[in-house]
């Protein structure tokens, strides 16, 4: 059984990353990080960059959970995580969360709103503490 | 001194409240689209040069004169956090800079840029006003055939030394001034090069030439190969600098300025040269030259103040002889142009107040940078999050209002597009921009001299040669062609087959 | 960095072929075109000598770099910071835009820069890759109207409003 977690380097990815681990602890799985950008900033903070994924790797490491990261590069975010998703067999994909002002659901389109709706399998959303 | 009265005069007439205004706004406005990245100095000018549109003429200057530092400064800011050199000038600056970053010292990195900017750039001004004057009482008395041999140097010093391939240099060289034939010539009243296209009799005008060359060919250019990946950016904090930094910087400042201010003078076009030959100082007198490729703060402090060292020296030929060395250079001409100011030896006669109030706002401009910058570094570093779709969608949208604006006229637009083309092709060629623009800026005034000349002599050659100073700067022309050429050969004797035009040979960003 | 050595089969830039004809044809339209110019009587110059040095420097630099290119000489591409010169050329994505920047050079006098405006960055943005296509419409018509206004009040230089006259 594998779960997929989709991973942003801040507290919202951290809180994903702690749900996702727990999960695979008790349905006894592995678990998948997803980092996925559009590359087309300059400067993404979302991006796991080579050092940032190197030092999750080596904390994942440590962990009880058998663990792999994958960093991809595509069009569109939640497709990403999707189609990783499906390409592993997930049986669930979890994602975090952030608040959201009125105007800002209006003009951002949420990745995570899109991951909710496209996910061929149950999907769990966490909020950061 | 004289000048430094004067200078103190034009502080009293660029210090009223609406010139601050503008010299605070360009700089801000310099240091945006210095910061985003591929958007140089250059392309900033040439953008923003309708905005002059409106503004009376002194205000537009200074305002100019903001966004030339501003854009320099957030250059630097760009190589040292992200590496990723804008412009050749700050390749230097991003060696150390970005090593020191990577240690952790982005904030000194980036203080010590941005003070030794103040530091060269403030030196470097008062310099010109020393400077630009004399040197102007000079050139009036300088004939014709000397300035048509000084052009030619100009333009063969940035074509044939400066640059990787000199087939290449000279072929940008010639499609500029090819461009500059376009229109009427002046003297006979004849349209030439107009393809009997009537829009065409006034010439093209530059703003549309230098937004088509360098905002729609290189957004185009780097549509076509746009970068996918996000870089690591350093996060940083309110720059600053401690006791030890002080002291390992300010010697660097001072003779990184010393190193800058002269080539920036020099016909020879640009800050390539002087950064480099600074970071070489630095690393030769450190002291622990170890350091050096591993975060030293003098190859940031040294290279960074030579770079605005040099760009304030551009200001002497161009007050005192009208004659731009850079591409930044070029539009500041083309800007000064649009108000009927005729930048040359009588300039610091007839327009005394303007000069000396332009450079009385560069030096508050610089102030302004500093004060201004110090703080807003971490917003600025937050700019490099513009998705690049949106941010090359601005700058496609400014260059076409820009053009269209000109004359209301949709066929600016189409001319924009036309040299667009040329701008990606020039690129894809690997041709250097800067003979080209230059070409386009000083081929016509090298042609008014050259007439004015020959009309002397009756037509006959001897006219070119006429004044002993002429000849001097044809000896130097004639060295600057050779000299190169013959160090190749001595340096790689075993090459036969060395290709005249091969970019392979040095590599020297553009 | 790689130097062309000996063994390598020589690289041919064809591309480089069609730029060394474009500048001789330009060249050559220089000269021609310098013919046709007339020279005035007690003018010892005229208008002819420059383009006539420009125009044959131009067909000579054209030689050259055919010559040059036949010798296996390759151009470097410029790069820059957001340059990737590993992937080939996205002539899509540069078709898409030029075919954007016409169409705003056809329409701007027909319905006005304010929406033509907002179009070229909408069009833009999306040509680019960008997929928040209605938040660029509304990034693109503030920037639109707004540089409008800017021009009309600012700097007293009004463009053509179009279909939008009397509303804006």
């Amino acid at each position: 059984m594998t779960i997929v977690v989709g991973y942003v380097p801040n507290r919202h990815g951290e809180a994903a990353l702690d749900a996702g681990l727990a999960e695979a602890r008790l349905r006894g799985g592995d678990v998948v990080v997803v980092n996925a950008t559009r590359g087309d900033a300059l400067v993404d903070r979302r991006h796991l960059g080579d050092a940032a994924a190197a030092e999750l790797e080596a904390r994942l490491a440590g962990l009880d959970v058998p663990t792999s990261v994958r960093r991809v590069l595509g069009a569109d975010v939640a497709e990403e995580v999707v189609r990783v998703a499906d390409e592993v067999g997930a049986a669930l994909v979890v994602i975090g969360l952030r608040h959201r002002s009125a105007v800002g659901k209006v003009l951002m389109g949420s990745v995570a709103q899109r991951v909710l709706l496209e996910a061929r399998c149950p999907v769990l959303a966490v909020k950061a503490g | 001194m004289d000048n430094l009265q004067l200078l103190l005069d034009g502080f009293q007439s660029a210090a009223t409240p609406t010139n601050l205004l503008y010299a605070a706004l360009g700089v801000l406005i310099g240091t945006f689209v210095g910061v985003l990245p591929g958007i140089g100095p250059a392309m900033a000018l040439a953008l923003l040069l309708p905005l002059t549109y409106g503004l009376e003429s002194t205000q537009s200057l200074i305002m100019f004169a903001g966004i030339y530092y501003g854009g320099m400064y957030g250059g630097s800011t760009t190589s040292i956090l992200l590496n990723t050199p804008g412009e050749s000038a700050s390749v230097m600056t991003a060696i150390e800079g970005n090593k020191m970053a990577k240690r952790g010292r982005a904030a000194q990195a980036l203080a010590t840029a941005a003070i030794g900017s103040f530091v060269a750039g403030t030196i470097g001004t008062v310099l010109v006003a020393l400077f630009a004057p004399e040197i102007a009482d000079q050139a009036v008395r300088i004939g014709a055939p000397s300035y048509f041999a000084i052009m030619l140097l100009s333009l063969v010093l940035v074509t044939a030394v400066l640059g990787a391939s000199r087939l290449r240099g000279f072929i940008g060289l010639f499609i500029g001034l090819t461009i500059g034939l376009v229109g009427l010539d002046l003297s006979t009243g004849q349209a030439r090069l107009t393809g009997g296209i009537t829009q065409l009799v006034d010439g093209v005008d530059i703003v549309v030439v230098a937004v088509g060359l360098f905002a729609i060919g290189e957004s185009l250019w780097i549509a076509a190969h746009l970068r996918r990946q996000p870089l690591d950016v350093i996060p940083v904090g309110r720059p600053f600098m401690g006791r030890e930094d002080w002291g390992r910087s300010w010697r660097p400042w001072l003779r990184g300025t010393a190193i800058g201010f002269p080539f920036g003078a020099l016909p020879a076009g640009g800050a390539e040269t002087p950064t480099f030959l600074s970071y070489v100082t630095e690393k030769r007198l450190a002291r622990d030259r170890d350091e050096f490729g591993q975060g030293a703060i003098e190859g940031v402090a040294g290279p960074e103040a030579a770079n605005n060292a040099s760009a304030a020296g551009m200001f002497v030929p161009l007050l005192a002889l009208g004659l731009p060395v850079t591409a930044t250079a070029s539009i500041l001409l083309a800007a000064m142009k649009t108000y009927g100011i005729q930048p040359g030896p009588s300039l610091l006669e007839d327009q005394a107040d303007l000069v000396w109030t332009l450079l009385a706002s560069l030096l508050i401009g610089n102030t302004l940078l500093l004060v201004i910058n110090l703080p807003l570094a971490p917003l600025w570093a937050r700019l490099l999050q513009v998705p690049r779709p949106q941010l090359y969608a601005g700058i496609l949208f400014f260059a076409s209002l820009g053009a269209y604006a000109v004359d209301q006229n949709p066929f600016d637009i189409a001319l924009l597009l036309v040299f667009g083309a040329v701008g990606f092709a020039v690129r894809r060629f690997g041709i250097p921009m800067l003979p080209l623009i230059l070409g386009v800026i000083i081929g016509p005034l090298m042609e008014v001299k050259m007439r004015e000349a020959l009309d002397i002599s009756d037509g006959h050659l001897s006219g070119l040669f006429d004044e002993g100073l002429a000849i001097g700067v044809y000896v130097l022309v004639v060295l600057a062609v050779v000299v190169p050429v013959v160090v190749d050969r001595v340096r790689s004797p075993r090459t036969p087959h060395d290709q005249p035009g091969a970019t392979t040979e040095r590599e020297v960003p553009r | 960095m790689n130097e062309p050595t000996v063994e390598q089969a020589p690289r041919v830039d064809r591309a480089q072929y069609v730029l060394a004809a474009v500048l001789a044809a330009v060249g050559v339209y220089t000269l021609v075109d310098a013919r046709g110019l007339n020279v005035g009587f007690g003018d010892p110059v005229g208008p002819r000598i420059f383009p006539y040095v420009v125009g044959t420097g131009m067909v000579v630099l054209a030689a050259l770099l055919a010559v040059a290119t036949a010798r296996g000489d390759v151009a470097q591409g410029e790069e820059g910071e957001d340059v990737d010169l590993t992937s080939p050329a996205d002539w899509v994505t540069v078709g898409k835009l030029v075919a954007i920047l016409v169409l705003n050079l056809l329409l701007v006098n027909v319905v006005g820069w304010a929406i033509t405006g907002a179009l070229l960055f909408a069009g833009c943005a999306w040509a680019l890759g960008s997929r928040t296509l209605v938040r660029d419409l509304l990034v693109g018509t503030v920037l639109s109207v707004g540089s409008w206004y800017f021009f009309y009040v600012g700097l007293d230089v009004p463009l053509p409003p179009g279909i939008l006259d009397g509303i804006l």
